[in-house]
C-alpha cells in the first residue's frame, strides 16, 4: 500500500533554526507520534506536513498528491490542529464554526455539534472565554467534522487535565480504527500520546534521529536490573543509562534478544530482573548518544 | 541485598518490597538480628517514598519477619523459615495451576511438566 504521507529531504530554514532533511513515510491506518525536547522542530515539522508554511526545500506528498498542484484537494481531506488554534476571539463558537465550514467540501455540521456537546462546549460561548484546553478541543471538533482522512495535530494534549486528555486519546484511537484513516501527532513523551502511537519518531535539534515501530522498539530496549557482580562487566559496559545503587544496579540494553542467553542464569537465580524500558528513558539515552 | 522495584509490575510497590525482603531473609542475604537499611536510606536508593517503605516494614513486622527498636531501626527476627516456606509453597501452587492450565490447552500433561522439572533440575 502506498504511504498516506511522504516527505523527501524536507528542509526548513529559519534564521536561528533549521529543520534538516526529513524523509519519512506514514502508512495508512495508524497513529504516528513525533517526540522530542522543546525546540527540536516538532511544530515546524507539523506545519510543513500540513502545508501551513512553505518548505525551503524537499517535498511532501499526501494521499499521493503534491501540495503544488492539488493543495485544495489535500487540505479538504486533512484535519490540522495547531498548537495554538486561532479563532475570531470576540465571536462565538458557533460563529467561528459557520465561518470555517465553507472551506470544506464535506462539512458535517451535525457531527460538529455532537462533538461540541460531548466536549461540553457551548456554541454560544465567546472564544476568549474558553480555556486553552477548550480551544484545542474546539479545533479538534472542527478537524473531525469534515470527513478528513488524515489528522495532523501539534501537541494536542499539552497542558490538559487527565480527563480531557483521555477524551482526546480515545477520539484519536477511534478515528484510526478500521484502518482507513491516519493520525500524525507531535507531543512530549508523558503527555499520553506515547501510549497510543504505533510508530514513534524522535526529533532532536532539527533532525529525525529515530523512526521505529513502537512495539519493536520496546521489544529491543529493556531495563536490566542486576545484583552487583551478577553480570559480566563487559556486558554491563554495553548498557546505556547505567544506574548504580546500594541495592542493585540497572542499565538499558538496546538489543535484548542478543543478550537474553547471557541473562538466563541470573534470571533463574533471581539476581537479574528484566523490565520494559520507558520511552523517555530510551529517548534520553539516544539523545546522549550513549 | 538486591532490590529491584518496578512501577509497571502488577503488585503495588510496598508488596514488591515485602516480597523481595522476604526473599533476602529466606536466602540468608540478611540474617537474624541484622539491621535493615533505614527507611530514609531505602527511600533514597530506590527513589520511592518513605511512606511506601514504612508500609512494607510495618507489614513485615506484623507478619513477624522483622522487629523495630525505637531509635535504633528495624532488625530481622529469628524467623521460622518454615513459615516462609509454606507461604512460597502456596504461591507455587497457584503458579503451577496456571502452568498446568496453559499446558492443557496445548496437550501438555501434568506428567510432561513433572518430566520437565526433573530435566531442569539435572541441568
Amino acid at each position: 500500500m502506498p504511504p498516506i504521507l511522504e516527505a523527501r529531504s524536507l528542509t526548513k530554514r529559519y534564521h536561528d533554526f533549521t529543520l534538516r532533511e526529513i524523509s519519512l513515510e506514514v502508512p495508512c491506518g495508524c497513529i504516528v507520534g513525533f517526540f522530542g525536547p522543546i525546540g527540536a522542530g516538532k511544530t515546524t515539522l507539523m506545519k510543513l506536513l500540513a502545508h501551513q508554511v512553505p518548505a525551503s526545500s524537499g517535498t511532501v506528498r499526501v494521499f499521493g498528491l503534491g501540495y503544488d498542484e492539488r493543495e485544495k484537494e489535500i487540505k479538504d481531506r486533512i484535519g490540522y490542529v495547531p498548537q495554538e488554534p486561532s479563532f475570531y476571539s470576540d465571536r462565538s463558537v458557533g460563529f467561528n464554526a459557520r465561518f470555517a465550514a465553507p472551506f470544506f467540501e464535506r462539512w458535517d455540521g451535525g457531527a460538529f455539534y455532537r462533538l461540541l456537546d460531548e466536549f461540553k462546549i457551548s456554541r454560544e460561548k465567546t472564544i476568549r472565554h474558553l480555556s486553552r484546553g477548550q480551544k484545542t478541543l474546539l479545533s479538534i471538533a472542527l478537524a473531525l467534522s469534515h470527513e478528513a482522512d488524515l489528522l495532523i495535530l501539534d501537541e494536542p494534549t499539552a497542558g490538559l487535565d487527565i480527563v480531557l486528555r483521555r477524551t482526546i486519546l480515545d477520539r484519536l484511537r477511534q478515528f484510526v480504527a478500521g484502518g482507513e484513516r491516519t493520525v500524525v501527532v507531535s507531543s512530549h513523551i508523558t503527555d499520553g500520546l506515547e501510549e497510543i502511537a504505533e510508530y514513534v519518531n524522535f526529533l532532536d535539534n532539527g533532525e529525525l534521529v529515530l523512526q521505529a515501530e513502537k512495539d519493536e522498539l520496546l521489544a529491543r530496549w529493556k531495563r536490566i536490573h542486576f545484583k552487583e557482580g551478577a553480570l559480566n562487566p563487559a556486558l554491563v559496559r554495553q548498557f546505556a543509562d547505567v544506574r548504580e545503587q546500594p541495592f542493585g544496579n540497572s542499565g538499558l540494553t538496546r538489543d535484548f534478544s542478543a543478550i537474553r542467553e547471557q541473562l538466563s542464569a541470573g534470571i533463574a537465580s533471581g539476581d537479574v530482573k528484566v523490565e520494559n524500558a520507558r520511552l523517555d528513558d530510551i529517548l534520553i539515552a539516544m539523545l546522549k548518544g550513549e | 541485598m538486591f532490590l529491584a522495584l518496578s512501577p509497571s509490575h502488577p503488585d503495588p510497590m510496598y508488596k514488591q518490597l515485602t516480597d523481595q525482603l522476604k526473599h533476602a531473609i529466606a536466602s540468608g542475604d540478611i540474617k537474624a538480628n541484622e539491621k535493615l537499611p533505614s527507611v530514609r536510606e531505602l527511600s533514597e536508593a530506590l527513589k520511592i517514598s518513605a511512606i511506601t517503605i514504612k508500609r512494607a516494614y510495618l507489614d513485615l513486622e506484623n507478619e513477624g519477619y522483622i522487629f523495630t527498636r525505637a531509635g535504633m531501626g528495624s532488625f530481622v527476627s529469628e524467623v521460622d523459615l518454615e513459615n516462609l516456606r509454606k507461604e512460597k509453597l502456596a504461591e507455587f501452587r497457584t503458579e503451577l495451576a496456571r502452568i498446568l492450565g496453559t499446558g492443557k490447552k496445548f496437550g501438555i500433561s501434568a506428567d510432561d511438566v513433572v518430566r520437565l522439572i526433573r530435566q531442569i533440575k539435572e541441568d
